[in-house]
């Protein structure tokens, strides 16, 4: 039964109902380790060494302090490094007390210089190596009898173990190898059971337990040894999530570690960041809760509203619960605890809590909050300067999301550049290369908005290849925030507007950017739906430029997963594609409402701009002029040149239907110099297959080829033919090219060059044999 | 006829005593103390047998006759708590007898080693590496005896408990099943088999031999699992068997009652209990929980002192004390004795919670927080931790914090209202009504213990200004507070009577209006209000009597009487 057991059972550790990990209140614990320490100082005090090797020992003593518990191979490794003679020495003594009786171990603690009578040694009382020693010789003193018997055994098996096992500091000492086969016999007395289980048990019932048996790593970790390693893993999470351990081997660490202390409460967050790396709420929320909940134990020092104490604790937890609403989604929680952490913070006058939590309503993808909190900031935007020094952190961010609102809102460039300015400012004098990476990828964000893809690409590159001025652990340097994958689908998606798919001399291919995004943020990080959404995006612009419209459907299902009105969109223009007008417009009118409502603008202006082209199938050209110029009225104001120089060449196309290509040309001359410089190569052959087509049309060429034709008009549109030819092929657009094609044929025709019009038109034969699908007329597209 | 056909069901009350007659003995000489306590209990509740009836002790092997000698050497060691001895001295014994003793001091000693570690441990984290040495061998050892099937019930179930040991639970329920098929009246292996079933489906599950025993066994697991309905059948059934003397089947019923709430047969069983078996302190912390539930100060201390006159180092002794000083107040004392019966058994999942209570009551909310959560730590279906987490952080204004636990405590028990209340509080607090309504309402409809979901949703309905649901739930409250019978202390019923003074008043039906100001003046804070009530519609009756008549026929017809309720009934109730 269980109680006949466990009424044996008591607990020393715990005084006023409190269970403390530490009796005595001291801090460190005699470990086999901390002995080897001890032996090592004792031997650098004792013997002479040379100066340039006691200068190695001095800089290896403090690591040897503080570090986790090395094992003996480890530490003999490290010594020996520095210093072969007192890696002899210090294997030498732990050999006297190992193989000794506990008497040598007493002996050897009874030796050591006392940090009070040794005035001119190192380890005299205040120095690094005297407190370390009374520590030792304080926590070694208040030991009991079978306290001491236990740690002399532990030292013994911290020695044995090393040797069991094949080790490289063995040569070093021959005569002890002798002894190896005594020593087998008495060390391994736990590892027995091991090897009968191993016999015995090789049934399919007890595999896990032996598997967890055999691993030397599954041991329970000393207290430093658990810290460091749940650093150093939560570092790993943070900052690259690939080099940390994989969720399901991290989580069995943890449990192992918690079945051997539960009173660990960094594993339970350490449990936490794991599980939320899995997405599994239920895991994670407790997880959170019970670090808190465990944490709130261990800082009740009296104060319960300072700086310290567990009020302090309460804040963060609230805080904590709130992301972790946050990043599941769950906006409405998260608000309700954000603002009980708010709340709390307020109340105990921390304004470093304050900053925090109002720093995080401002990422917040919830567009309620964060409109309602840069209304707050507003304040703030016009006078960065008088900003108090410790809300700086909180001002920047306050002023990025300010930035994004007025870049959306149509706000003049030079104020949003300029307050980006007086926020870099900030950030490069206060060195929060965190800030200075949001900013970086928010004027990529801006730039690529506004069109200048030059300027973009060359944020993007700044921003990668910036050093980080955060200290580097582990090798691993932070570059899985947010602002990397931002810069980084810019980048992709500037090489796919440039027709990059491929690899090419002295650039990356997109290929390459794309697989590193992808190994950079494995599908269920926070970040992954930025660059899934633009590999789709991607894709989908191919198929659509290729024409094959079957493939470009099913990703509409994808992306629209991911961002329902960019769903919408693209579906709308495979729709259009597919000569399913009704549907398209249906759905682009439902579009425009929706997004005028949300001040979508750059949504609105593509959607007026393909409902025009929706008009022009149907002939009805002179209705689309309005609409096309409400697009670049509306383009102009937010500044969006990109789509002003579209909408510039969807109306030129309109007039050059509606029979007035003088005016056309004029027209394109305006945009056709921010489409070669900024625009993608779609957009650069279409500008100059337009302006040939209108060249053509002022020419006094017609559709049938009969008319007199002005001959030096035609020759320059021979030429822009060539060029618009180098853009599509770059772009395998057989569609266009058999227009070009067409009109080449034609040209040269006209121009009464033979040969080259049966090229061209063999060209167009080719490519309408491939297609199959019958030539629309080449009037009807832009 | 009924008693028949059950005493037929459960055999012949006779043969069940002379099973348990043998078992005590087998029991006995293996040293399973708490097993042979049970059975000897339930032994003791039924009809002496008389002198040639009693069952003849268990033959005589040729083994038992070689062991004899070192077994009962052996089993005098062990009961001095020599286990190291003891096991000594057995070990080459090949009598089941001595083969099971033999492996369980083993057991016993590695579990008492593992005690005195603790004490002992280098170090905090290595505290949590203490374990039971002699765990792992003794597995290997009895895993290749069950492979070769040489165990009986009695080792069978120490194999269990090893597994267990080892966390390997779904190995131990199959070797425990395996002990209870073999012996079926050794209680302690269906005890321990209680422990691991963790729900009614794997209830259902395990495959269980059909004997009188088995009953006892559902009976426990049903209380367990919380379905007090039926095992307050099984028992009830049991005792009309002809168990009804048993001690431990009253016990039993008393606890199920407790779980239940049901104070008052509770408290009635106890006392019976008491009565018949004054020295008994087993299940006394659950009777001093009822006195302080029930505010029962003479009651309780009468307990308190007499339990540690018969024993003050127990653990549920330390617990009665610890009630006993909670009901007076001095919490500090209180919480000092469940310490107390912390450190004699630090798995006492009740003496966790309630000391989480009193640091509650001391404002320690930190040290509270780490009571409850050892209490969780302990076993994870205490709702009683969870609601008192919740509560502590409700205490320190996180209503946002605290519903995450409170939710937890409302999992474990979904139809009690007191985890309602508190949810739908919480909710309130947070200004999401419509959640707060819904627990409100939901906590009524599942029977309302503290009377107070109705007269909160009320409020709320006030306060969202819909008038004719405020009213209909201040009907209905006015008509539960009275109904119950009993005066409770916030009852609030001027509020809602002021209420719907001014409801009727509004809606123009002035008999009721009136009816309600003058029961308003019966309560001294609403005095006033009634009076000014009844004056104005006296007044406003008076104006509307001088017009004609045809202005009051559609006042009455606008009025929805489908939602109204009548407060006439009110006249049989008097405050």
């Amino acid at each position: 039964m269980a109680s006949v057991h466990e009424s044996l059972y008591f607990n020393p550790m715990m005084t006023n109902g409190v269970v403390h990990a530490n009796v005595f209140g001291i801090k460190d614990w005699v470990t086999p380790y901390k002995i080897s320490v001890l032996a090592l100082l004792y031997d650098m005090t004792a013997t002479k060494i040379t100066l340039p090797e006691r200068r190695r020992l001095n800089k290896l003593i403090l690591p040897l302090q503080q570090g986790p518990d090395l094992t003996l191979g480890q530490f003999l490794k490290t010594v020996e490094e520095c210093c072969p003679q007192a890696a002899y020495a210090v294997k030498l003594r732990l050999h006297e007390m190992a193989d000794g009786e506990l008497k040598d171990m007493e002996y050897f603690f009874s030796t050591l210089p006392t940090p009070f009578t040794a005035f001119d040694s190192e380890a005299y009382k205040t120095s690094v190596v005297g407190l370390f020693m009374r520590h030792m010789l304080l926590a070694y003193n208040k030991l009991s009898f079978s306290q001491v018997y236990k740690l002399y055994k532990s030292l013994q098996h911290y020695y044995h173990s090393h040797y069991a096992k094949p080790a490289d500091g063995q040569a070093g000492l021959p005569a002890l190898a002798a002894d190896d086969s005594d020593m087998d016999l008495t060390s391994t007395e736990d590892t027995v059971g091991d090897r009968m289980d191993k016999e015995e048990l090789d049934g399919p019932l007890h595999e896990s337990e032996l598997r967890n048996d055999n691993n030397p790593s599954r041991g329970p970790l000393s207290q430093k040894q658990a810290e460091y390693f749940l650093a150093r893993q939560a570092y790993l999470l943070k900052n690259d999530e690939n080099k940390a351990l994989k969720p399901a081997a991290l989580q069995e660490e943890l449990n192992n570690m918690l079945k051997f202390n539960p009173d660990f409460a960094e594993a339970h967050y350490l449990n936490y960041l794991n599980s939320m790396r899995v997405q599994d709420i239920f895991l994670s929320a407790h997880s959170l809760l019970h670090y808190f909940d465990r944490l709130i134990l261990s800082g009740n020092e009296g104060k319960s509203n300072g700086d310290e104490g567990y009020g302090r604790s309460l804040r963060y937890a609230a805080l904590n619960l709130a992301s972790l609403h946050c990043r599941f989604g769950h906006y409405q929680q998260a608000d309700l605890a954000l603002q009980e952490a708010i709340r709390i913070a307020q109340e105990s006058n921390d304004h470093v809590c304050l900053q925090h939590c109002l720093v995080k309503l401002f990422p917040s993808s919830d567009p309620l909050t964060s409109c309602r909190c840069s209304s707050r900031m507003d304040g703030w935007f016009i006078m960065p300067q008088l900003i108090p020094p410790h809300l700086f952190y909180l001002a920047s961010l306050g002023i990025q999301s300010l930035v994004q609102q007025g870049a959306t809102q149509g706000k003049t460039a030079h104020k949003l550049m300029d307050a980006l300015k007086d926020t870099d400012i900030l950030h490069w004098k206060h060195s929060l290369s965190e800030l200075i990476e949001i900013s970086l990828a928010q004027t990529t964000s801006i730039w690529r908005m506004y069109g200048k893809s030059t300027m973009a690409l060359q944020q993007a590159q700044l921003l990668l290849n910036m050093s980080s001025l955060e200290p580097v652990n582990f090798g691993v340097q932070q570059n899985n925030t947010e602002a990397f994958a931002v810069a980084l689908c810019h980048l992709a998606e500037l090489h796919a507007e440039q027709g990059g798919y491929k690899h090419r001399l002295g650039l990356l291919s997109l290929s390459e950017i794309l697989l590193h995004l992808k190994e950079q943020f494995p599908p269920h990080s926070q970040h992954a739906k930025l660059w899934m959404l633009c590999d789709l995006k991607i894709q989908f612009e191919r198929h659509m430029n290729e024409g094959k419209y079957h493939l470009a459907e099913p990703l509409v299902t994808a992306i629209s997963a991911l961002n329902k009105t960019e769903g919408l969109y693209r579906k709308a223009q495979v729709l259009k594609a597919l000569n399913r007008s009704t549907e398209a417009y249906s759905i682009l009118q439902r579009l425009q409402a929706h997004c005028e409502k949300t001040k979508c603008t750059e949504v609105v202006i593509r959607v007026m701009l393909s409902t025009a082209e929706l008009h022009w199938e149907s002939s009805g050209f002179s209705t689309a002029l309005p609409l096309l110029l409400q697009a670049l009225a509306l383009a102009r104001q937010h500044h969006l040149q990109s789509l002003a120089s579209e909408s510039i060449l969807h109306l030129a196309f309109t007039q050059l239907m509606l029979g007035v290509p003088e005016q056309a040309l004029s027209v394109l001359h305006e945009a056709i110099e921010p489409v070669l410089a900024h625009g993608s190569v779609m957009d650069k052959g279409r500008a100059l297959l337009l302006t040939a087509r209108c060249q053509m049309a002022v020419a006094g060429f017609r559709p049938n080829g009969h008319g007199r034709a002005d001959l030096h008009l035609a020759v320059l549109a021979v030429d822009t033919l060539k060029e618009a030819t180098a853009y599509f092929s770059k772009l395998s657009c057989k569609e266009r090219l058999r227009d070009v094609h067409f009109l080449q044929a034609q040209l040269h025709h006209a121009l009464g060059q033979t040969s080259q019009r049966n090229k061209s038109a063999m060209l167009f034969r080719l490519l309408d044999q491939e297609l199959q699908s019958p030539a629309p007329p080449v009037s009807m597209r832009l | 006829m009924k008693m028949a056909a059950l005493c037929s069901e459960f055999g012949d009350l006779v043969q069940i005593k002379k099973q348990l007659i043998s078992v005590i003995s087998l029991c006995k000489e293996r040293g399973l103390l708490h097993s042979a306590k049970w059975a000897s209990e339930l032994a003791f509740a039924l009809d002496r047998l008389p002198k040639d009836e009693l069952p003849p002790s268990p033959p005589f092997t040729e083994d038992d006759a070689q062991d004899l000698d070192a077994l009962t050497l052996a089993k005098s060691y062990f009961d001095l708590k020599e286990y190291d001895r003891a096991a000594y001295f057995l070990k080459g014994c090949c009598s089941q007898k001595a083969y099971f003793l033999y492996m369980y001091s083993r057991y016993l000693s590695g579990e008492k080693k593992k005690d005195d570690e603790t004490v002992d441990s280098l170090g905090p984290l290595e505290k949590g590496q203490v374990r039971n040495e002699a765990l792992r061998e003794l597995r290997v050892e009895l895993s290749k005896k069950h492979i070769a099937g040489e165990l009986d019930g009695f080792t069978l179930y120490l194999y269990g408990v090893v597994l267990r040991k080892l966390d390997l639970l779904k190995e131990a329920v199959e070797v425990f099943v395996e002990a209870i098929h073999s012996l079926p009246l050794h209680w302690g292996a269906w005890l321990e088999l209680s422990n691991l079933v963790t729900n009614i489906e794997m209830l259902k599950s395990l495959s269980l031999p059909d004997c009188w025993i088995k009953d006892f066994f559902m009976a426990h697991m049903y209380t367990e699992l919380q379905m007090i309905k039926e095992a307050l059948q099984k028992y009830q059934n049991l005792i009309e068997a002809g168990f009804s003397k048993s001690t431990y089947i009253i016990s039993q019923i008393a606890v199920a009652y407790h779980n239940i709430r049901d104070i008052d047969q509770a408290l009635a069983l106890f006392n019976e209990l008491r009565e018949q078996d004054p020295y008994r302190i087993d299940n006394m912390d659950t009777f001093s929980n009822l006195l302080y539930v029930k505010s029962m100060k003479p009651e309780l201390s009468y307990l308190a002192h007499n339990l540690v006159e018969i024993d003050k180092y127990r653990v549920e002794t330390c617990c009665v004390i610890g009630n006993y000083y909670s009901l007076r107040s001095q919490h500090e004392k209180a919480a000092l004795y469940f310490q107390r019966a912390l450190k004699l058994n630090p798995r006492c999942l009740g003496a966790w919670t309630l000391m989480g209570h009193e640091y509650m009551e001391m404002k320690n909310t930190s040290a509270a927080i780490q009571a409850y959560r050892h209490a969780i730590e302990v076993n994870k279906r205490d709702y009683r931790a969870w609601y008192g987490l919740g509560q502590t952080y409700e205490i320190l204004k996180m209503p946002f914090y605290c519903l995450y636990y409170y939710r937890k405590a409302h999992q474990l028990r979904p139809n009690d209202s007191r985890m309602l209340v508190a949810l739908g509080e919480s909710y309130e607090k947070l200004s999401q009504q419509v959640e707060a309504k819904k627990c409100y309402w939901r906590a009524y409809s599942v029977g309302d213990v503290e009377k107070m979901a109705l007269l909160k949703l009320a409020k709320l309905h006030e306060q969202l200004n819909e008038s004719d649901d405020a009213a209909q739930c201040y009907m209905l409250y006015i008509q539960d507070i009275f109904s119950c019978g009993e005066q409770l202390e916030h009852a609030e019923v001027s509020t809602a009577l002021r209420y719907l003074g001014q409801y009727y008043f509004k809606n123009k039906l002035y008999d009721e209006a009136s009816l309600c100001a003058q029961r308003c003046c019966d309560y001294n804070d609403a005095r006033e209000e009634g009076k000014a009530l009844l004056r104005q519609i006296s007044q406003v009756r008076d104006q509307i009597e001088t017009p004609s008549a045809d202005l009051f026929a559609p006042l009455s017809n606008n009025n929805t009487p489908v939602r109204r309720v009548s407060p006439l009934n009110l006249i049989s109730f008097t405050p």
